[in-house]
């Protein structure tokens, strides 16, 4: 990073307002280069661990990407095999309709009834404060402990088959060693530690909504659902961005519970792209693949992120 | 929704709304309590109570050991102290470093200041499974495998962090500062006594959400710890799980034992947790 270079060149391009006493130094910084150099020293730390940590990681991925490597031996270039070699890959393939699934399963479920929980938890209904706290928890909860207690539920004698199934008159199921229902056992779950946070960022988005503009609709004679829909919804539009966005880059980045509960079976049932890319680089020890899928997440998320700022600004800050 | 329409002619139908609006959030709220209720049932039965149908929610006899074998048998305090000793190092390390790059990055200007604002908002969208094979190389080539160091340094900034400070820190008047610094107050001292009490709420906000996160943190330990000596809780439960996991009721005594801290600290600081997601939120 340039940090303490670019102070000489700020020198040279002149501008010595302030003139300090001559005598005194050789360096001689007005007032504002000095406060510059500042701001550059209290950058310094965080810069120190970005670089490291983050900025030659990500773009060493990059440049591995184009290699064969085994983590343990030295690089070998090999063009683009690595992203010919998962195009054609099933099991890339099916650990990225896998993730796909899993985000569009589990946060429109959890979208709508946050917003809906929301929506009945901002009126001046008595205990909503309790009702918050006891929607919130799970979010608090660490995914491990979720994702341990979970499996109980799940399990053929469990909590769900035997609380819920068995006295409807169903067969026991095996929610996580059944191919057809692995997936949705896993995004049931999720649901279930979601929702407390959009109903959150939703309370959020609605109480900034000054009430008179609905009473004033109300007023005007419009009922509860037009209010809703030409007030209430607009002006949360915002949040709901928000709300996608953060749901979607959180979807896709899923990994303990598929890790903890399933492994990513049965045969690939639950396999998503991290724990893909976390296998193919530390059991196969394909860190060249690894790295190539790490790229297409990176893209897919780079391109969630973009669209959102692209609707913001041309929707939101018209 | 019923009580936000109070004037509506039928308050015999806006009554049985509300009533039903109650009715669904208590089952609700049952529904996301149930687990947890689960979770402590078992944790108190003996092995051949677990599976029992219907559901035995009150054990025959209350198995306090459940609790106590596990942690005395396996290295649970451990991973416990060492959860503790990396959420508050990575805390306290992400206070420093926010508050400084935010504040730079608010009140100061200097050449490369946008770029490299830029570069830190443009790592959020960057997903930590993307850089892990090099993230990993260069921890195992300072030989902070199994270490602290290698638990805790590579936490030791965030950019959400930054850019929360630096959103914050940009609400400071401008002039408060010049005039801490007519006074004769130095960069570090008007930082310390004027920029950092200013921002308390956001610090807290920091604060909550870099422990909660980092309690939490499983992928990386995963990845940069081997022995047991080194794991943090999430680790060493799920590595618990994968060894004793069809001891289910010692396994959610121990998942229990895991999650009492972040509850209790949930409950007392709930208002601040709540504040601290509405702060990111809508503001970010």
């Amino acid at each position: 990073m340039q940090t303490i270079q670019p102070a000489t060149s700020y020198l040279s391009t002149g501008a010595l307002v302030g003139v300090v006493e001559p005598s005194r130094r050789r360096i001689r910084l007005t007032q504002a280069q000095r406060r510059g150099l500042w701001g550059m020293l209290f950058a310094l730390p965080a810069m120190v661990f970005f670089v490291l940590f983050a900025i030659y990681p990500i773009l060493r991925t990059f440049y591995l990407s184009f290699f064969e490597y085994s983590v343990v031996d030295p690089p070998v270039y090999v063009g683009i095999d690595n992203y010919r070699g998962i195009i054609g890959d099933d099991r890339f393939n099916t650990s990225l309709l896998n993730s796909f699934r899993y985000v569009a399963f589990t946060y429109i479920p959890v979208w709508i009834i946050a917003l809906l929980l929301a929506l009945a938890l901002n009126t001046r209904i008595k205990g909503r404060g309790f009702f918050r706290t006891i929607y919130f928890v799970p979010v608090v909860m660490s995914w491990v402990v979720v994702s341990v207690i979970w499996k109980l539920i799940f399990h053929r004698n469990g909590l769900l088959n035997s609380m819920f199934l068995d006295p409807l008159g169903f067969a026991p199921k095996n929610w996580l060693t059944d191919i057809n229902l692995a997936g949705d056992a896993i995004v049931l779950m999720s649901i279930w530690k979601e929702l407390g946070f959009f109903m959150v960022i939703f309370l959020a988005g609605l109480q900034a909504i000054p009430s008179d503009l609905l009473e004033a609709a109300k007023v005007d004679g419009a009922n509860v659902f037009q209010a809703f829909r030409s007030i209430t919804i607009p002006l949360l539009q915002p949040t709901l961005l928000f709300a996608t966005v953060i749901g979607m880059i959180t979807g896709l980045q899923v990994f303990i519970p598929q890790f903890v509960m399933t492994q990513g079976g049965p045969v690939d049932a639950t396999v998503v792209l991290t724990l893909d890319i976390y296998q193919t680089a530390f059991f196969f020890l394909d860190g060249g693949k690894a790295a190539a899928m790490s790229v297409v997440l990176f893209g897919i998320i780079a391109l969630i992120t973009l669209f959102q700022f692209w609707v913001y600004k041309s929707r939101v800050y018209d | 929704m019923a009580t936000s329409v109070p004037s509506t002619p039928s308050r015999l139908g806006a009554r049985v709304g509300h009533a039903l609006l109650y009715v669904a959030l208590i089952a609700g709220a049952g529904l996301i309590l149930l687990p947890f209720a689960y979770m402590f049932s078992t944790s108190l039965k003996s092995l051949n109570e677990v599976f029992s149908t219907p559901i035995q929610w009150v054990p025959s006899e209350l198995k306090w050991e459940n609790f106590s074998t596990p942690v005395r048998e396996h290295p649970i305090s451990r991973y416990f102290q060492n959860s503790l000793l990396v959420a508050v190092s990575v805390t306290l390390l992400n206070l420093l470093t926010c508050s400084l790059a935010g504040y730079s990055f608010a009140k100061f200007r200097y050449p490369g200041r946008d770029l490299m604002f830029g570069i830190v908002l443009a790592t959020l969208m960057i997903p930590l499974a993307s850089m892990i094979i090099p993230l990993f190389m260069v921890v195992k080539s300072l030989g902070w495998v199994d270490t602290y160091w290698g638990l805790i340094l590579p936490a030791g900034t965030s950019a959400f962090g930054i850019f929360l400070m630096r959103q914050h820190m940009k609400t400071i008047p401008d002039d408060l500062l010049d005039a801490a610094r007519l006074d004769g107050s130095s960069e570090v001292r008007t930082f310390l006594y004027i920029v950092v009490p200013m921002s308390k709420t956001a610090l807290s906000s920091l604060a909550i959400f870099i422990f909660m996160w980092n309690w939490d943190s499983f992928f990386w330990p995963l990845l940069v710890t081997t022995d047991a000596d080194y794991r943090t809780l999430p680790l060493g439960i799920a590595l618990f799980e994968s060894s004793y996991g069809t001891n289910y009721p010692q396994l959610m005594a121990v998942a229990l034992l895991a999650m009492l801290p972040v509850l209790a600290v949930f409950l007392i600081l709930q208002r601040n947790f709540i504040e601290a997601l509405t702060m990111s939120g809508v503001k970010g």
